[in-house]
């Protein structure tokens, strides 16, 4: 079974190198035998422009430095945003009263983007960090609430019975049924809400900001420089999918009573 | 002698149970007027036809749901809802999937407030007992369903209850590995004693464990007979006597589509 595990995820990173250079050839060979490439640049020169910004600064700072910069808005403020959002998902799905109060006001939140508060975000916060927080944090704390509700509302009843029937408190129920069985959904919202924030980041650093990966972004865009909009996305993407990869060791170390396929 | 004794003693006393559920579209009588009384180490087959209320009636004995009326004593107590001095092993195994088999046999004593070195010791008795040694790190997900429902007895007996409900436990199971969990839980029941009240569809089951059968008839379900089965055990499926038996109480369970 592991050997298997193993095998498929061989098979399953090969697919994925084979996949992307044949995208970059495409995106190559789109660029420099069409008129694409007046538009937009090759994939040569955006990943060499790339990696050369570790080197040569955009704007005050490397790319890593941006990086770091914009995981310094997103992490602890999407990490706050989760901590909100399983207290409030998992007591909103267990306990009936909790729902009946928040629920209502939150359905009419959770279809809201989160860009779209920016001008409040502003107005409360200022054009400094503060609305830069409070966008990422919207963006998990949606995500996981909901995800966190699905969670506690799947208990399985016979659990709950068959718990009762061993002696445990309602308390006990809460924390030994309701919560391990929620963890699954948790970690899909932790994960949803993670590339959430991130990309939200963007839109948090279009407010007002001299650093980070959205910075490159809407500086890029002000200077009519599309090799340095794509190093910013790039670095987006990249950085993207390694905080999932980080996050689906976690959920695999965590949760290793579930056999849930990547 | 003790033994008899005990046998003597009234562990179950049901009067006039019956259970009515109510929704939008009207009200449904699934059990009607159910007096029972189970004795102390009597093993107690509730054998009824497909989708009578078997399981309503064991849910309701065991105080997993409420009687719509009548009472349930068990030990002179009344019972309304669920308790640690009952165990209940259900069909679908109901494991904790993120428990090891030592975190859901101990399970019980654990939210009960039992010491850990207390509790650890009891539950290895009775993971042992079940034949599950060596596999108290296993999470549920990685044991066959016999194994599974071994770690449902051992952690229904690990709290010490006075009563042991069983829901169809072995319905789920191949036929080879019900017949090996038949034979396992006449073992498990000869080595550790307690009141058993087993609920099952199959006669030929019933009669291999029961010392006594109630038979049930469709819904709304009544008590139709009771059998009292006293050959010796080991039981014999083939023995005829045995065979007679299972003709006579096949012919006399309701039928259904």
């Amino acid at each position: 079974m592991i050997d298997n595990t193993r095998r498929s995820r061989k098979h399953g990173a090969r697919a994925a190198v084979i996949s992307i250079f044949v995208f970059l050839l495409i995106w190559q060979a789109a660029t420099t035998f069409t008129s694409l490439g007046i538009l937009m640049p090759s994939p040569l020169i955006s990943l060499s422009a790339f990696f050369k910004s570790f080197i040569v600064p955009i704007g005050p700072y490397p790319i890593f430095i941006h990086i770091y910069w914009s995981l310094v808005r997103v992490v602890p403020f999407y990490i706050v945003g989760a901590i909100a959002g399983i207290i409030l998902g998992i007591t909103m799905g267990w306990y009936k009263p909790v729902a009946a109060i928040f629920r209502p006001i939150f359905e009419i939140l959770r279809p809201i983007p989160p860009i779209a508060w920016i001008p409040i975000a502003i107005v409360w916060f200022g054009i400094g960090e503060g609305s830069k927080w409070f966008l990422i944090f919207l963006a998990a704390f949606m995500n996981v609430t909901i995800n966190s509700f699905a969670g506690a509302r799947s208990t399985d009843p016979v659990l709950v019975g068959c718990s009762k029937m061993l002696g445990a408190s309602d308390w006990q129920i809460f924390t030994t049924v309701v919560l391990p069985g929620s963890v699954p959904y948790i970690f899909a919202g932790l994960q949803v809400a993670l590339s959430s924030s991130w990309a939200t980041i963007v839109a948090a650093e279009m407010i007002r900001s001299s650093e980070g990966v959205g910075w490159i972004i809407i500086s890029s865009q002000e200077t009519n420089n599309s090799v340095n909009t794509l190093v910013g996305v790039v670095a987006i993407g990249i950085v993207g999918f390694i905080l999932a990869v980080i996050m689906r060791e976690v959920e695999a170390v965590l949760v290793k009573w579930t056999k849930r396929d990547i | 002698m003790d033994e008899a004794r005990h046998m003597s003693k009234s562990i179950i006393v049901a009067q006039g149970i019956s259970k009515t559920f109510t929704n939008k579209r009207g009200s449904t009588k699934v059990i009607e007027n159910i007096n029972l009384e189970v004795r102390e180490n009597e093993f107690l087959c509730l054998v009824g036809p497909g989708q009578c209320g078997k399981t309503t009636a064991v849910n309701v004995l065991s105080g997993l749901e409420p009687a719509s009326t009548g009472t349930v004593k068990i030990n002179g107590k009344t019972i309304t809802r669920p308790g640690p001095d009952r165990g209940f092993v259900f069909q679908s195994t109901a494991l904790y999937p993120w428990l090891t088999v030592m975190g859901n046999v101990e399970y019980g004593p654990k939210v009960r407030g039992i010491k850990k070195s207390e509790r650890r010791e009891k539950a290895q008795y009775y993971i042992n007992l079940v034949g599950l040694e060596g596999f108290e790190h296993s999470y549920p997900n990685q044991l066959s369903g016999g194994m599974q429902q071994r770690v449902g007895i051992a952690r229904a007996y690990c709290n010490e209850p006075v009563v042991l409900f069983m829901d169809q436990p072995f319905g789920a199971l191949d036929a080879q590995t019900r017949y090996l969990m038949q034979e396992e839980i006449i073992r498990i029941w000869e080595t550790a004693k307690r009141t058993i009240v087993f609920v099952t569809n199959n006669i030929e089951e019933a009669i291999y464990l029961a010392d006594r059968i109630v038979l049930l008839t469709n819904t709304p379900t009544q008590i139709k007979k009771e059998y009292k089965i006293d050959f010796p055990r080991p039981r014999d499926y083939t023995d005829p006597d045995f065979l007679a038996l299972r003709e006579e109480i096949t012919n006399e369970m309701d039928k259904t589509l």
